[in-house]
């Protein structure tokens, strides 16, 4: 197993993480990433600063910079004295958490789906397809907002919702390269040698055509975090006094003329870490095109 | 006339570079060469030797990495490498054509072929008024044989067969009357057939239009029969020039030497039969057909009806070679799907020893799987680009539960001895390995389940002659030791040829003769096969004249397929019965032919 | 012409199955989902012989699949019924006294035309500003795919895809409106208070359209038949405008039909929340807010139609454009 394993760079997965790896914006956007988790999973654990604590002594407290700043709270503090830097941090691993699962949900939903129906064919992909016809119809928000409004909205609904809305997407682009894959020669001499339909969809397909997906699935990760932090600002994400970005950022609109910073900060950080991501699939994405474009 | 004194094209010590990363490397060097008003110069090579590199300098095409690094190309005089851009544009496609090897992307496909066409004339020869140049284009269209000008003139680019579209691309070169027509591996997409047909025009054409042409190929042969001199090329250097028959009868080079030893041979070869045939069929195909439905574009309900294969028999007798041959679109491809049973067939069977395959269930369909194996075409693409040539190879043993652990290690090691593959390769990846490498892996994972029949489908096309003896070669030990059956389903009659004991030639979807291989190549019974014989490139006098033998036009399309012989269309033969029933005939129990003449 | 009539025919009645289908998943939902609307009509001082007198009233406590056919039925004839909530007069009426039966409530329909030509406004703005951005600059950036308008491009389209809208609105709010009083924001007094709220649906349209559109352009200018066209006597400028163009308009087509359409319309539900702003958003998310389940199935219903018919339209110009799709 050791010298099979040698040879993953040589592998067109292996060689697509290379050309990615080579792009300056992907090594800016993973180390901005990596300081900015570090950063929310340790300094709420090291912190002896309470993110949900009220401390009205300490409310409306400007960034240090600014005059009224203290070093206690670097980035100030919001309309009941919470840490500004630790509620984002914390809305920030909420929003990882969810932005995640989602997106992994959508995609195991959507490979199954699509490397069945885009192998099969037939009736199977017929329906599979229609039903995601009909998904892709409904626009997330108003699928969220039905769902999430109209219950008492709780982590799992959120990610459920975006699973929801998101793996027909999935589904399809892993249906049509699946659907492509199935014709390839490759294929064709595994039936011969006897393999089963399921063995080569899990031996043959999958490994082929998933990686370039999940590389691409980078950005949804992103989207799915704009998400979860408009649902919080709607008011049907996770509730207070659970930190999200959302909720912050909804409770900052009512100081926004005299504590500016209740609402910029937070959204600061999830600007970078948006930032950071989108760096990130975006040279995964582009040294995809690159290898499997100069593949052939 | 002035080409007495400047000729039309001197190419002067040219390089071409190409800068790579790990350092500069030429592709051309010193290149120089002469070309008069109205001749025909053949470039030759093998494929790598920088002919196309060649052609695209002259008309400032070199993609990057490649640029011109010394030298000079004359035209009319002036050095194209140098003129300033508003005279270069105004000798593009008006005095210098080119035609390139794949005419299926040379147009946009969202564009009818006639705007393509009047386009490119209006903008060469601004004081044509649109109806004229139309009209150019109608008689052009006419010269070149393309069938009913006025309606394909509206059609799009990928309605139209390679070979049409090559004539439509001859067309739009020459519509300018240019001085310079670059034809650039122009029939090595093509069937022989129509490669041969597009030859003939050429010839015809250049005539006509007092071009001088440039015709570079990689087949000696296909270029003898336009070029009044031959240049042959090798790694970027001129060898030599001479006539065809100079160059043929006194090569000064080594390499020229092995160019003319690669050419094929049909009629010089001797061919030996495999040792041991028995009479009993190890397969046996029994009126097998095999239909596509599409959506009809032209209905707004209803499909069209694509024949693929349609009703097909013959028996392949244990220990044989038995080749089937036909150009594309005869149904040879879903008729190896339906031998491996990848496909089963609408109507017909096929019986593995005596058993029907369409009887069988699944568990036995799998079982029958260790008998016959298939080897295709790709080795880029048929093994799965993710595994180790080990467990590639021993994937089979695993599927069938035949071996693990230790004996599969074992076995895989065996096989891959067997069919020359180094030691060391078993850790590699596909994509580490040489072609002839991954072909050599294709085989081990066919035969390491110890199988009775193989299916070679087209496995020996993209490999160059030499390989393929060599290849040929390991098949005839491995047939020796295990007594392996072979079908070798090709395009090229060459091969089948010299592998071959049998023969069967397809023609739309029919086997219109099965024949022995003597029989095929000396006494071709079918005029298909015939008209097949007479387009083959080669360097001997070939036995069937290309002017009473080759055919005019193309097979008509496999859907909606009108009754009777579906050859009559384009028989030189046809007589009246052909155009009414269906002929079959069986001459003996080895030997058939669909013609109403052998009744 | 066999093509668009079989087309259209295909596609019209597959998009009925789907509008059908969401219809019904919608439906179900709101019904499934705990929190009961008639509650929310009577509020909480109704006695619950009350409740249950308005809910058999409004057939609430039928079986689903009655409801679901009692509501088709209706839909059939033009009619998305009427709201629980909204007057008439469009003055709300949560937790009202003079809630019994529907007779002066408003009609989903009306409801739902009176706030479309808002949203159609803040939409087509939005559209526009994003366009007019991103069709040169993605043009411009395919075209030279290593020079540095394509690093500007890129640049710009990682920073509008990382603009969360809700963050976007407040800094432009703050900034643009309050502090430089420039334009208006909340609410709608004339057409100066859509400029904010389009600006940022552009933003997030444009970060799509710029990277899809140059790098369709790039992949287009690849094609041999570009460079084939200048050898063969065509000059680049012709090949551009004449090939290249046409082509890379099918990915964007596509792009608006299966992507933007969405994008567009959930971006703007929430741009119109923030801004107060009367569309059809606005509309919408009050409604769950006061769990007014006619006015979600019509708009569920009546957007997804929408997004069905662009999906139509865009494939068929598409097909248009391109033959081979026909086949």
């Amino acid at each position: 197993m050791a010298k099979e394993k040698a040879h993953f760079w040589y592998t067109v997965n292996g060689r697509m993480l290379l050309a990615a790896w080579k792009r300056p914006e992907f090594k800016f956007g993973l180390f901005v990433f990596i300081f900015l988790l570090l950063l929310s999973i340790f300094l709420p654990m090291l912190s002896e600063v309470s993110a949900t604590k009220i401390a009205v002594r300490d409310r409306f407290m400007p960034p240090v910079v600014m005059e009224g700043g203290s070093a206690k709270h670097l980035f100030g503090t919001d309309q009941l004295g919470r840490d500004l830097l630790l509620r984002s941090l914390i809305g920030l691993q909420n929003a990882l958490l969810i932005g995640v699962l989602s997106v992994l949900g959508m995609f195991i939903v959507g490979a199954i789906v699509g490397i069945v129906s885009g192998y099969r064919g037939g009736w199977m992909d017929t329906i599979l397809m229609r039903i995601t016809d009909a998904q892709m119809s409904i626009p997330v928000v108003i699928l969220a907002i039905t769902i999430l409004g109209v219950s008492r909205p709780t982590p799992y609904s959120v990610i459920l919702v975006l699973v929801l809305a998101g793996w027909p997407t999935y589904a399809r682009v892993i249906r049509s390269a699946a659907l492509s894959e199935s014709k390839k020669e490759y294929v064709r001499a595994a039936k011969i040698i006897g393999a089963s339909n399921t063995r080569i969809m899990a031996r043959h397909i999958a490994p082929n055509i998933l990686p370039p997906v999940a590389f691409i699935g980078v950005l949804d990760i992103a989207r799915m975090m704009i998400f979860e932090a408009i649902f919080g600002f709607i008011g049907i994400g996770i509730q207070p006094p659970t930190p999200t970005f959302g909720n912050i950022l909804a409770d900052g609109t009512k100081y926004l003329i005299n504590a500016w910073w209740i609402t910029v900060i937070p959204g600061l950080f999830l600007f970078a870490a948006l930032l950071s991501l989108n760096f990130i699939g975006n040279a995964l994405e582009k040294a995809r095109n690159d290898v499997l474009g100069g593949h052939h | 006339m002035a080409a007495a004194k400047t000729p039309l094209l001197s190419v002067r010590n040219l390089e071409v570079t190409a800068h790579l990363r790990r350092g500069d490397q030429n592709v051309l060097s010193n290149i120089s060469f002469d070309l008069g008003a109205g001749e025909v110069l053949g470039v030759i090579g093998e494929s790598g030797a920088g002919m196309t590199v060649l052609s695209r300098a002259i008309v400032n095409w070199l993609p990057a990495p490649l640029a011109v690094t010394r030298g000079e190309i004359l035209f009319r005089g002036n050095n194209l490498l140098n003129m300033p851009e508003e005279d270069a544009a105004k000798l593009r496609g008006k005095e210098i054509a080119y035609i390139g090897s794949d005419p299926t992307t040379a147009l946009d496909p969202t564009v009818p072929i006639g705007t393509h066409l009047t386009a490119k004339l209006m903008a060469v020869k601004p004081e044509m008024s649109k109806a004229e140049a139309r009209q150019r284009i109608f008689d052009l269209f006419d010269a070149v044989r393309i069938p009913s000008p006025k309606a394909r003139f509206n059609e799009f680019p990928f309605q139209f067969s390679g070979g049409m579209m090559q004539r439509v691309m001859i067309v739009d070169a020459l519509s300018a009357d240019p001085a310079l027509l670059i034809a650039d591996n122009i029939t090595q997409p093509l069937d022989v057939t129509v490669a041969k047909q597009i030859v003939r025009l050429l010839n015809g054409l250049k005539e006509d239009f007092d071009t001088s042409i440039i015709f570079v190929s990689s087949s000696l042969p296909m270029a003898m029969d336009i070029s009044q001199e031959l240049l042959v090329l090798q790694q970027g250097k001129v060898l030599e020039r001479a006539t065809p028959q100079d160059l043929i009868s006194n090569p000064q080079t080594d390499y020229t030497r092995r160019l003319i030893e690669q050419v094929p041979r049909i009629w010089e070869v001797d061919h030996t039969p495999p040792a041991s045939v028995s009479q009993k069929p190890i397969l046996s195909v029994q009126n097998a057909s095999k239909t596509y439905h599409t959506k009809d574009p032209d209905k707004v309900f209803g499909t069209q009806a694509v024949q693929a294969v349609r009703g097909v028999s013959f028996d392949i007798l244990e220990g044989e070679n038995f080749g089937i041959v036909g150009e594309s679109g005869c149904g040879k491809s879903t008729l190896s799907r339906l031998l491996s049973w990848i496909e089963a067939p609408d109507t017909g069977d096929i019986f593995f020893d005596g058993e029907s395959i369409s009887a069988m269930d699944a568990k036995g369909i799998k079982n029958l799987r260790r008998q016959f194996q298939l080897i295709l075409q790709d080795p880029y693409t048929c093994l799965p680009a993710h595994k180790t040539i080990t467990q590639i190879i021993g994937e089979p043993m695993v599927i069938h539960k035949l071996a693990a652990g230790k004996a599969l290690k074992e076995r895989v090691a065996e096989v891959m001895q067997e069919v020359g593959l180094p030691d060391d390769t078993g850790n590699k990846l596909p994509f580490q390995l040489s072609a002839s490498q991954r072909q050599r892996v294709n085989i081990a994972r066919a035969m390491v389940m110890k199988p009775r029949l193989l299916i070679l489908d087209e496995t020996l096309s993209s490999l160059d002659q030499l390989e393929q003896a060599r290849l040929l070669e390991l098949f005839d030990k491995l047939q020796k030791e295990h007594k392996f059956t072979y079908i070798f389903i090709s395009h090229d009659l060459a091969l089948v040829r010299r592998a071959c004991s049998r023969i069967g030639v397809m023609y739309l979807g029919r086997m219109a003769e099965v024949a022995e291989n003597e029989e095929l190549f000396f006494e071709p019974r079918h005029p298909y096969s015939r008209a097949m014989l007479s387009a083959m490139p080669t360097l001997e006098k070939n036995r069937y004249d290309a002017a009473t033998c080759l055919l005019d036009g193309e097979p008509p399309s496999p859907v909606n397929i009108p009754p009777g012989c579906s050859f009559r269309t384009r028989c030189p033969d046809a007589i009246d019965a052909c155009g009414k029933v269906d002929p079959k005939v069986t001459l003996d129990g080895t030997t058939q032919v669909e013609c109403h003449l052998f009744e | 012409m066999a093509f668009v009539l079989s087309f259209l025919l295909r596609r019209l009645s597959q998009g009925l199955v789907i509008i059908l289908l969401v219809g019904f998943v919608i439906f179900s939902l709101l019904r499934i989902i705990p929190g009961d609307p008639v509650r929310m009509m009577v509020g909480p001082m109704a006695s619950e012989e009350q409740v249950e007198e308005i809910a058999a009233e409004l057939g609430l406590r039928d079986p689903m699949v009655v409801q679901f056919g009692r509501y088709l039925f209706q839909l059939s004839q033009g009619d998305l019924g009427k709201s629980f909530i909204k007057n008439k007069s469009g003055a709300s009426s949560a937790g009202g006294r003079e809630s019994q039966g529907l007779d002066n409530k408003a009609n989903v329909l009306d409801l739902i035309i009176s706030t479309v030509p808002f949203s159609l406004q803040l939409a087509g703005l939005g559209i526009a500003f994003a366009l007019l951005f991103s069709i040169p600059l993605g043009i411009a950036a395919g075209l030279r795919p290593s020079g540095i308008i394509a690093k500007i491009a890129f640049a710009i389209s990682s920073i509008f895809v990382s603009l969360p809208n809700i963050w976007l609105a407040i800094l432009l709010i703050l900034v643009i409106s309050t502090n430089l009083q420039w334009l208006p924001a909340i609410g709608y007094k004339g057409f100066s208070y859509t400029i904010l709220p389009a600006i940022i649906l552009a933003v997030e349209l444009s970060a799509v359209i710029v990277r899809a559109l140059s790098s369709s352009v790039t992949a287009i200018m690849q094609e041999s038949y570009v460079q084939a066209g200048v050898v063969r006597g065509l000059s680049m400028g012709h090949m551009i405008r004449h090939h290249v163009l046409r082509n890379s308009s099918i990915p964007m087509l596509n792009l608006f039909g299966a992507q933007l359409g969405g994008l567009l319309l959930g971006s703007m539900f929430v741009v119109e929340y923030i801004f107060n702003y009367p569309g059809l958003g606005l509309l919408t998310i009050n409604a769950v807010f006061q769990r007014d389940f006619p006015v979600i199935q019509g708009v569920a219903i009546i957007t997804t139609a929408v997004l069905v018919l662009i999906n139509i339209i865009v494939d068929l110009i598409s097909a248009g454009i391109d033959r081979r799709l026909q086949y």
